[in-house]
């Protein structure tokens, strides 16, 4: 793993442990509701300051806490118009299918490719540090499956290439 | 367009059927549409059983076809085949198949395929007539003349006779955004692998996203294209003998090609994203188990409430009634003076387990 990454990582780990308090917490509106503060922001006092970690211009991490949940919002870097359209398709493919991860969130936030949303809830069924860990592999996986995904297209482009030339030798 | 095989499936499957109940006479009459702009015609009457007649209609680039083209054609199987004057109203060839001519052994599968291939080689023999004139060395007003070929109505694309050589440019045009990409893609690819000295004997090939100098003067709609423009130098060595064959059917083929690789690259990646959604979906299903787990455990209890069950009934019954004699004792109204420090070390209650889980708010 490149140095950058493995301290961006880091970075987003530490952050993550210390935002992750959560606790349950019902809405100060509505009586008999419980809905993640984060998403709603009814109550300023119920929500702390966001955190923007950037590795560059191209790749960053919004972590927004509040008291009963948090928002984790990622932007993953697109170098050229392949990893562009790769990054595109497989975050919304991810996105179509956030039932499957629980914590995936079906929009992401304005300005970002992917979002999660964490709540206490999630917390207590989960363990916190497991939470951490699979956030912080997510965004591992993400950057290795669209190198290799970049990789393979090119390399099948490659091969049909060298076949179709072939033909006229 | 063409498609990679040269026999039209569909044709072939029809004339198969014919040929195999030749001897129970049927009425056949099939219209068949490939590629939106080949029409083939397939009739046969019970009354005339010997007799199917396959009428076509292809773009082509004269309205009529050239005699050196109904030569190809008749080349075919000339046993078998019959070119008809005029052809069908709509059509541009009528050919009458006389099946009672094709043997009913394994040379009749290859004769049909080269029967269902017409279209094909109505395609080629334009384009094989165009090369062929390489090597000539007269300079006719024609040179450096782009010529349009248009055998799909979408995909059309250019000849340019030059001196030694004749260039054919593809402008390249895709629907979605992705499409764009994947090709593009493609594309510079096919120019590396060419300048490659492994392929040096390949036509030069050329990818650029603005029209080259050669269409200059070509109607805008022509020049329009979202993907750029791919150009082959097609020179005298690679139309030498059987090679003219398969370098027409390459030129006739790349969109076809293109699109293709364009769309088996979609499935590939639609299916790599699938894969790695399971292996995702796994890393969290991991969590929750170890979490499970971890609860089952703390589920047992403690380890002497475990010990306790175990114990046989006259036991438990024994060390209930001292448990009551102990409670008795606490409740009674004599107070002992130093008891409740004692009772506090001594008559302590067995610890049970408590899940420290919150309940949903409904």
């Amino acid at each position: 793993m490149a140095n950058s990454l493995r301290l961006y990582l880091t970075c987003i780990r530490n952050t993550l442990e210390a935002a992750m308090c959560l606790q349950n917490f019902p809405c100060q509106e509505v009586e008999r509701h419980n809905k993640p503060e984060v998403e709603l922001k009814t109550s300023p006092e119920l929500l702390l300051n966001p955190v923007l970690i950037c590795r560059n211009e191209a790749e960053k991490c919004l972590i927004e806490t509040s008291i009963n949940s948090l928002r984790i919002s990622l932007k993953v870097k697109q170098a050229d118009e392949l990893e562009n359209i790769l990054t595109k398709k497989f975050l919304r493919f991810l996105s179509m299918r956030a039932e499957a991860f629980q914590v995936l969130r079906r929009k992401p936030v304005q300005g970002y490719d992917i979002s999660f949303l964490i709540t206490n809830y999630h917390c207590e069924e989960m363990q916190k540090h497991k939470l951490i860990d699979f956030i912080v592999q997510f965004m591992e996986d993400i950057d290795k499956e669209i190198s290799e995904l970049k990789l393979s297209v090119n390399t099948r482009g490659r091969i049909v290439a060298t076949e179709f030339l072939k033909q006229f030798i | 367009m063409a498609c990679f095989e040269r026999a039209s499936p569909a044709l072939k499957e029809i004339l198969l059927k014919i040929h195999s109940r030749a001897e129970k006479p049927m009425e056949v009459d099939h219209n068949i549409h490939e590629f939106g702009s080949v029409n083939y015609h397939v009739q046969c009457s019970a009354s005339e059983p010997l007799y199917t007649y396959l009428s076509i209609s292809t773009p082509i680039l004269s309205s009529e076809l050239q005699p050196r083209t109904l030569d190809m054609v008749k080349g075919i199987c000339p046993d078998v085949m019959e070119i008809i004057e005029p052809p069908k109203e709509g059509y541009q060839l009528t050919l009458k198949l006389n099946f009672a001519r094709i043997p009913h052994n394994k040379v009749s599968m290859k004769m049909i395929t080269d029967i269902s291939s017409v279209q094909a080689v109505i395609l080629s023999s334009q384009l094989k007539e165009l090369l062929r004139k390489i090597d000539s060395q007269e300079i006719s007003r024609d040179i450096y003349k782009p010529i349009k070929l248009v055998y799909h109505p979408r995909e059309p694309f250019f000849v340019i006779k030059q001196l030694g050589k004749i260039t054919a440019v593809f402008p390249m045009r895709f629907k979605e955004n992705t499409d764009v990409i994947i090709a593009t893609a493609f594309f510079q690819e096919l120019m590396d692998v060419g300048s490659s000295g492994t392929f040096a004997k390949a036509p030069n090939c050329i990818w650029s996203p603005i029209p080259p100098l050669e269409l200059r003067g070509e109607p805008i709609e022509d020049l329009s294209t979202n993907a750029g423009f791919v150009s082959f130098d097609i020179t005298s060595r690679h139309v030498e003998g059987k090679k003219l064959d398969k370098t027409v059917w390459n030129l006739l083929n790349f969109y076809t090609l293109v699109k293709y690789h364009v769309k088996s690259t979609r499935g590939y990646i639609q299916r790599r994203m699938r894969m790695r959604l399971e292996s995702l979906v796994q890393l969290l299903q991991h969590v929750e188990k170890e979490e499970n787990q971890q609860i089952k455990k703390k589920d047992q209890g403690c380890t002497r409430v475990r010990k306790w069950i175990r114990f046989s009934k006259s036991k438990i019954i024994k060390r209930k009634y001292d448990f009551t004699k102990k409670i008795k004792r606490i409740r009674s109204r004599i107070k002992i003076h130093g008891f409740s420090r004692f009772r506090r070390r001594w008559l302590t209650m067995t610890k049970f387990s408590r899940l420290t889980r919150y309940t949903k708010l409904e």
